[in-house]
Parts: C-alpha cells; sequence; structure tokens
C-alpha cells in the first residue's frame, strides 16, 4: 500500500514536470512559427527570402532521408527521386497543362509508388550495398535524363515551367512560395514527427537498432522498411518537383549525386538521431556557402570540412550540443 | 574496315580499359576487404595520378618509369596519412565511414579545382609507333598500358602472397581478432592497406593519363566501374576484382561498338543492380554468414 502510494506521488510529480515541459516545447514551437511567419514582413532583401526558400527545401528533402535512415539504410540515390518528381510535374505542367499544385501531389504519389515497388527488391540489401545499389539506381537516372532527349531535351532541361497557383492564384514571388515552402514543411515535420511517435516510429527504431531482434519480436522488417523508404521518396519526389515550380528550371544537373552527398551531409551535420537534426542541418548548411559566392569550389571544400569534423568531434551533431544544453541546465536546476 | 580488323581493336581497347578498372577495382576490393570500408574517394585518387604524371611527365619530362614510382609513393603515403586521420575512427561504424569518405573525395576533388582548375588537360604519348602482326596493326602506346598493368599487378601479386606484410593482409582480411592474436598489428596493416590500395589507383591514373584527358573529374567514372567490378567479382575478392575488371573492359568495348556507349553504360548498370539483387556477394565472391 505504501509503496504503491509513493509511486503514485512520484507518477504525480514526474507528470507535473512532463506537463511542464510539454507546455514549454508549445511555447517554443508557437514562437518559431510566429517568427517564421512574420520574418519575410521584415525584410524586403529577395536575396533573403530566396536563402530561406532554399533551406525550407532542404529540410524537406533531409527530413524525408532521414525517414529512411531511421531504418538503419542510408540512400544515395535520393537526389534521383527528387529529379524524377521535378521532371514529372514539370513535363505535366508543360505538355499537359496539370495544374502545379496537382503536379507537385501526383509526383509525390508516383515516387512513393516507385520507391515502393523499387523497395520491396532492392531493401533485401542492408550497409553498404543498399548504399552502393541506390548510387548506382541514381547514376542510372542522370543518364537516362541526359540522354531521352525527346521528353527530358538532355542536358538544356526545361525551361519556362510555371510557378504554382493556388485558386488562379499564382505564388509566382519569392514571398509567396516562401508561405508555401514553410506551410509545406510544417506539414512534412508534423507528419514525420507524428509517424515517430506512432508504432511505426518504435518499428523503424527497432529495426535500425537489432534487425535479428526486431524480426524475432515479429516485427515485419522488410514491410517496414519498405514504407519508410517509400513515404522518405515520396516526399522527396514532391519537394523536387516543388523546386522546379519554385527555379523553374530543371536539368540533369538541378538534382545530382553532389545533392545526395548534401543531403546527407545536412544530415549527419545537424544529427541524425533526431528530426530536428535534419532542420538543424538544412538551416546551418543551405546559407553557408553563399558567404563565400563566387568560389564554388571552396564552399564544397569547407562542406566536406565540416561533414569530417562533425563526424570525429560531434556525431550526434548540431542537435547534440542543444542536448548537452538541456542536460547542464537541467543538472543545474536539481543542484538548486 | 573489315571485320577482323574491328574485332580485334575491340579486343585491345577492351583489354586497356579492363586492366584499368581491373587495377582500380583490386585497390578497391582490397581495401573492403581488409577494413570493410566502402572508399567512395577512390576516384579521387585516380584524378591524383593523373595529375602527378601531367607534372612529372609532360612538365618536368622525367622517365616514365620513375613518374610512375613518384605517383605510386607519394600518393600512396598520402592515403596512409588519411587512413590513420580520418578513416580509423570509424573502424566499428561502417556506414559512418563511409560518409567520411564522402566528405574525403569533395574535399579532394575541389582541391584539385581550386589549385589546378577545371580544364582538362591532354598529356602527349608515352611511345608512338605501331606494332604490326599480320594484318592487325597495334599502336604501341596502347600495348604499354597492358604491359605495364600486368607487371604491376604481378608485383602486387608476389607481394601479397610471398612477404609478411602481404600475409598478415589476408590473414586480416580473413579474421581481424584471429590475426590480432597471432601478433599482427592490426592498426598498423589498416594503413598500409589503404595506401597499397590508393596508390594502384594513381598508377591507374599515371597509365591512363595519356589516354584520357587529365582534368578535377577524371575520377568518378573509373570509381564508377570499380564499383560495377567489384560488385560482379563480389566485394572483397581480389580474383574476382581481377576476373570482372578484365572482362567488363571486354564487354563495354563489344557492346560500345555495337550498340553506342550510352546504352552500353545503361545496360552496364541494370545488369549490376540485377547481379546485387540475385547474388550480392558476387560472381567469384563468398557468401557471407
Amino acid at each position: 500500500m505504501e509503496a504503491s502510494s509513493a509511486s503514485v506521488v512520484a507518477k504525480a510529480s514526474e507528470s507535473r514536470g512532463a506537463s511542464g515541459r510539454k507546455l514549454l516545447t508549445r511555447v517554443a514551437i508557437l514562437a518559431t512559427l510566429a517568427a517564421a511567419l512574420a520574418a519575410p514582413q521584415l525584410t524586403t532583401n529577395q536575396f533573403y527570402l530566396h536563402i530561406a526558400n532554399l533551406a525550407l527545401l532542404n529540410a524537406i528533402f533531409t527530413m524525408s532521408l532521414g525517414l529512411i535512415a531511421a531504418v538503419g539504410q542510408l540512400s544515395l540515390g535520393h537526389a534521383a527521386f527528387a529529379a524524377a518528381g521535378a521532371y514529372i510535374s514539370a513535363l505535366g505542367a508543360l505538355q499537359l497543362k496539370i495544374p502545379p499544385i496537382f503536379g507537385i501531389a501526383i509526383a509525390g504519389l508516383a515516387m512513393g509508388v516507385v520507391a515502393a515497388v523499387l523497395g520491396t527488391i532492392l531493401l533485401r540489401l542492408r550497409g553498404v550495398y543498399f548504399v552502393l545499389v541506390t548510387f548506382l539506381a541514381g547514376q542510372v537516372c542522370t543518364l537516362i535524363a541526359l540522354n531521352w532527349e525527346s521528353v527530358t531535351r538532355g542536358a538544356n532541361g526545361l525551361v519556362g515551367i510555371p510557378p504554382i497557383s493556388i485558386f488562379g492564384y499564382a505564388l509566382s514571388s519569392r514571398l509567396q512560395f516562401y508561405y508555401f515552402a514553410l506551410a509545406a514543411f510544417v506539414a512534412v515535420f508534423a507528419f514525420i514527427w507524428a509517424l515517430m511517435r506512432s508504432q511505426y516510429g518504435r518499428a523503424f527504431r527497432s529495426i535500425a537498432e537489432n534487425m535479428q531482434l526486431a524480426e524475432s519480436s515479429g516485427i515485419d522488417t522488410s514491410r517496414y522498411q519498405v514504407v519508410a523508404f517509400a513515404l522518405g521518396s515520396g516526399i522527396a519526389g514532391a519537394g523536387g518537383a516543388a523546386m522546379a515550380h519554385y527555379i523553374r528550371y530543371i536539368s540533369p544537373d538541378t538534382f545530382t549525386f553532389h545533392e545526395s552527398i548534401a543531403y546527407i551531409t545536412m544530415l549527419v551535420v545537424g544529427g541524425r538521431q533526431a528530426l530536428l537534426g535534419a532542420v538543424l542541418g538544412a538551416a546551418f548548411l543551405t546559407p553557408l556557402p553563399e558567404a563565400l559566392r563566387g568560389f564554388v569550389s571552396v564552399q564544397h571544400i569547407i562542406y566536406g570540412a565540416i561533414l569530417l569534423g562533425v563526424l570525429l568531434f560531434l556525431p550526434g551533431g548540431l542537435y547534440s550540443i542543444g542536448k548537452l544544453f538541456t542536460a547542464l541546465m537541467t543538472r543545474s536546476e536539481k543542484r538548486k | 574496315m573489315d571485320y577482323p580488323t574491328l574485332l580485334v581493336q575491340a579486343a585491345v581497347n577492351g583489354l586497356v580499359i579492363g586492366t584499368m578498372y581491373m587495377m582500380m577495382a583490386v585497390g578497391f576490393t582490397l581495401v573492403f576487404g581488409i577494413m570493410r570500408v566502402v572508399n567512395f574517394a577512390h576516384g579521387e585518387f585516380y584524378m591524383l595520378g593523373a595529375f602527378a604524371a601531367f607534372f612529372t611527365y609532360a612538365q618536368w619530362e622525367l622517365p616514365f618509369v620513375v613518374c610512375l614510382l613518384i605517383a605510386a609513393v607519394t600518393i600512396g603515403v598520402l592515403g596512409a596519412l588519411l587512413e590513420r586521420a580520418i578513416i580509423q575512427p570509424f573502424r566499428s561504424d561502417e556506414l559512418s565511414g563511409m560518409i567520411a569518405t564522402l566528405g574525403l573525395s569533395v574535399i579532394i576533388q575541389n582541391a584539385a579545382i581550386v589549385m589546378w582548375g577545371p580544364t582538362p588537360r591532354s598529356m602527349p604519348n608515352v611511345i608512338d609507333g605501331v606494332l604490326t602482326i599480320g594484318p592487325f596493326t597495334f599502336p604501341l602506346s596502347r600495348l604499354l598500358v597492358i604491359v605495364a598493368a600486368a607487371l604491376i599487378f604481378a608485383a602486387f601479386w608476389v607481394f601479397m602472397q610471398r612477404t609478411r606484410t602481404g600475409r598478415a593482409m589476408r590473414a586480416v582480411a580473413q579474421d581481424a581478432e584471429t590475426a590480432l592474436i597471432q601478433g599482427i598489428r592490426v592498426n598498423t596493416i589498416y594503413p598500409i592497406a589503404f595506401g597499397i590500395s590508393v596508390a594502384l589507383a594513381a598508377l591507374a591514373g599515371v597509365l591512363m593519363a595519356p589516354i584520357f584527358s587529365v582534368s578535377p573529374f577524371v575520377g568518378l567514372t573509373p570509381m564508377l566501374k570499380a564499383f560495377v567490378v567489384v560488385i560482379l567479382g563480389g566485394l572483397g575478392s581480389v580474383p574476382g576484382a581481377v576476373v570482372g575488371g578484365l572482362l567488363l573492359g571486354l564487354i563495354e568495348s563489344f557492346t560500345a561498338t555495337a550498340l553506342g556507349s550510352l546504352v552500353a553504360d545503361i545496360l552496364q548498370l541494370l545488369l549490376v543492380i540485377l547481379i546485387l539483387l540475385v547474388r550480392p556477394w558476387g560472381l567469384l565472391g563468398q557468401k557471407e554468414a
């Protein structure tokens, strides 16, 4: 009796702490959202807006890559899905006059289905074998985009892609696209966040942790891996399509092997363990090269160096700095 | 041109490319077999070898053998140092180690662009002239590549089979822990193996530099082919890399003559993806437990 009442008290105080933290998290989320909504009103600098748009899109690519990484698989063909999605939506808009907003949805669905089909075959491989096969598949896509000239116009790419329009209202300015990208970002973030807290997220983590153990606990590992791969690649396809309607141009150079590496870099630098890590990585690495405009190679060197530095000295990524900070804070609080 | 001549020329060209693929793939597979690291920077060491050839042979006009030696030693040592500094910390984590080599490849390639510029440069042939046997003529420059690659590979093979270090490497590839118990210093074997691996890539770069052009971007294709070859032959299998490399060179040469190089490339990649799915341990490799 006594023991149980003690545990009830402990639970009550624990839940009080938890609810306090929950409130704090909610306030932080609302404040961030409000800041994100208000920020573009404070500046008329088109260039900053452009960077913000790219950062939001990159965050979507990186979060979706992180979703695949959540089952312990690394895709080196992530940009290929973005490219294919971009081409589908762009060609749909240019040749069949499909409204871009539907084109984006179609691109996402199509890439999700393609990834589900490919995934049932490819995900039998694990570790480096899966990485190699996604790398090679990505190369095949680039070669096809370059050489199927009657459809993709080869290296020249597709020009004059229409902007996204909602109920006849075209999002042609950077500011208008910013709100669209922000909404898309919030939707993807909320979706993956909810997914990772569901039964799916738990299954993903257990597969990443120990495949054999997960399988012997009755988790259908191949099904969950296919789900993660299809969702992640589908989001990448939709993101690629959104990018095509934003920059209004797509060529085989828009999404290459180097972009796949860039998403991996953002994921690793931000932190692989948490959804917020992907966002931090994109937010940190997207504006960085702009400080070195005109020196593309130097940018790449710095990217590579940051990647190596984080891998070697901060394996948890930028996210773990925040974690470290909160750990220090709670420790000092407890001491009081 | 008549039929037999075309076939013989396709065969010689196939052998030239095949020996290059072989040298790339042997080094790549060696590192994977011993260290379980997929080296995405392998092609960049080929590129460094090509630049080493350009500077030592075309600019300083040193004898070609000396150029080969300089490239192998400097790039091999660089590779060993990089292994010690960047790859060794990820011994227990295959995926992070691979991401580290991705970062390394980005840095090396772009450093080359900064230092030497992106424009391709061409290099003179090492020997001119042709060898005529009956109705067939062979350019000596191509034959030189085949002969030099064969000699280099023979030296590598003798090293692996006959020397203490070579035997130690094979022991580590079989079972690192047991090798450690036998008194093999695993932590010195790793940098040596990596150094030898990238030295082979650099030598391939030197040999191919007069045939292809020299630029910071030349590493990607040989690396892609090395992937293809080691998947064909089995990741970690040196004999598989030799057979796979020569075979791929010949197949490529014949299909490119018949179908055009682009279709050949796409077909090749699809074939490899298929093999990965049906026989992930490769045609000659061992199935992993």
